[in-house]
């Protein structure tokens, strides 16, 4: 029974990178300060097959909508390399002042 | 060989009225207005009209003819359908649920390079040749004379919906409530009368996608972003020939935030 438990063990931890990237957050929908701004796991880390550490937890903790509870939570705070500004700076990424519709996928669309 | 010189000023000018429609058209496309045909219509004399607003004919720009003269512009490219604006007009001037006085429509391209989703906020144009009120069988929709705001008597209005099909816009719904058709009439009696100087979509909007102000006001912010050369501006159904004055452009830099 012991060495049971200890091969789950192995092939739990040997397989958590491979489930990471395929749990990860799915959709994540703000609503602070502007309602319905998507952030999509699929497309960040499926995609674009970036690393889980790119962003957490430098830029934003594990816990999903944890960061619009910050009141620096704003377009300004990413203009100036935080949060989805880190990458959203027109280097890395397209710069967050630039192509407004597509994180803000408004209303109608409930967001996703 | 030297290209022959003509002097305009030397030549007898024809005169314009027999330019036909597309020739004006294909013109404008390029940014001129032709002024004058010479030597037997094979040569047009043309003027950048870049700097003029295309929906109004020159008299027009030069001149507003109201006092204030509201009008508004919106930034295509900064909205984001937070629909802000929506909850903001409905708040002050008690606009129904199944009601309207703006909406935000949805454009998407998934094609396209870049941006891939643009929303497009509509409301009343408060054009200077109303439709609607030139269909209007009891008057009850006007033009204020004093402002240019397109208007509504509800005791008036015997709910015959014609001006609904008259409007290009699609911008009057039928208020259950009133009993008359309602619209948007720049919050002029719930906020600008009152002495507050935005409507309260302009004054909820969190990107600065509204700017709304007075046009026969050179020094507002409005008259400034309309005039301006380096920025295209446009008018919604320009082919309704109802002179807007609600305009529309896109941000030619990236956009700022306050």
């Amino acid at each position: 029974m012991k060495n049971y438990c200890a091969i789950i063990a192995i092939t739990l931890s040997t397989a958590m990178p491979a489930l990471a990237a395929e749990n990860h957050g799915g959709d994540v929908v703000y609503t602070k300060a502007v309602k319905t701004v998507l952030f999509s796991h699929k497309l960040h880390v499926e995609e674009k097959k970036l690393s889980c550490d790119l962003c957490h937890a430098r830029n934003f903790v594990m816990q999903s909508l944890k960061a619009q509870e910050n009141d620096d939570f704003t377009m300004k705070s990413m203009m100036n390399g935080k949060y989805c500004g880190a990458c959203h700076n027109g280097i890395m990424a397209f710069a967050s002042n630039t192509r407004c519709g597509d994180c803000h996928t408004g209303v109608k669309r409930g967001g996703a | 060989m030297k290209p022959t010189k003509h002097d305009l000023s030397m030549k007898n000018n024809e005169g314009t009225e027999n330019v036909p429609m597309a020739e004006r058209r294909h013109f404008l496309k390029m940014g001129l207005a032709i002024t004058g045909i010479f030597a037997g219509g094979t040569i047009f004399s043309a003027l950048s009209v870049i700097d003029k607003v295309f929906a109004s004919t020159d008299e027009f720009t030069d001149k507003y003819p109201y006092k204030p003269h509201y009008g508004m512009m919106l930034f295509q490219n900064r909205c984001i359908d937070c629909e802000r604006c929506i909850a903001a007009c409905g708040e002050t001037n008690h606009v129904p649920q199944e009601g309207y006085r703006t909406r935000i429509l949805m454009r998407e391209m998934p094609d396209a390079v870049g941006l891939k989703r643009e929303f497009i906020p509509v409301l009343c144009n408060h054009c200077n040749v109303p439709q609607c009120t030139r269909v209007c069988p009891t008057k009850a929709t006007y033009k204020n004379p004093e402002n240019g705001i397109v208007m509504m008597n509800t005791s008036k209005c015997i709910g015959c919906l014609t001006c609904q099909l008259g409007c290009p816009y699609n911008a009057r719904y039928f208020n259950e409530e009133k009993h008359a058709v309602d619209k948007c009439n720049f919050c002029f009696d719930t906020r600008l009368s009152l002495g507050e100087k935005l409507t309260a979509c302009a004054a909820a909007c969190p990107t600065g996608c509204r700017v709304f102000g007075d046009l026969s006001d050179k020094t507002s912010d409005l008259y400034k972003a309309v005039h301006q050369l380096e920025r295209p501006i446009w008018v919604l159904r320009p082919e309704a020939g109802t002179r807007p004055n609600v305009f529309y452009s896109k941000d030619v830099t990236a956009v700022t935030f306050k």
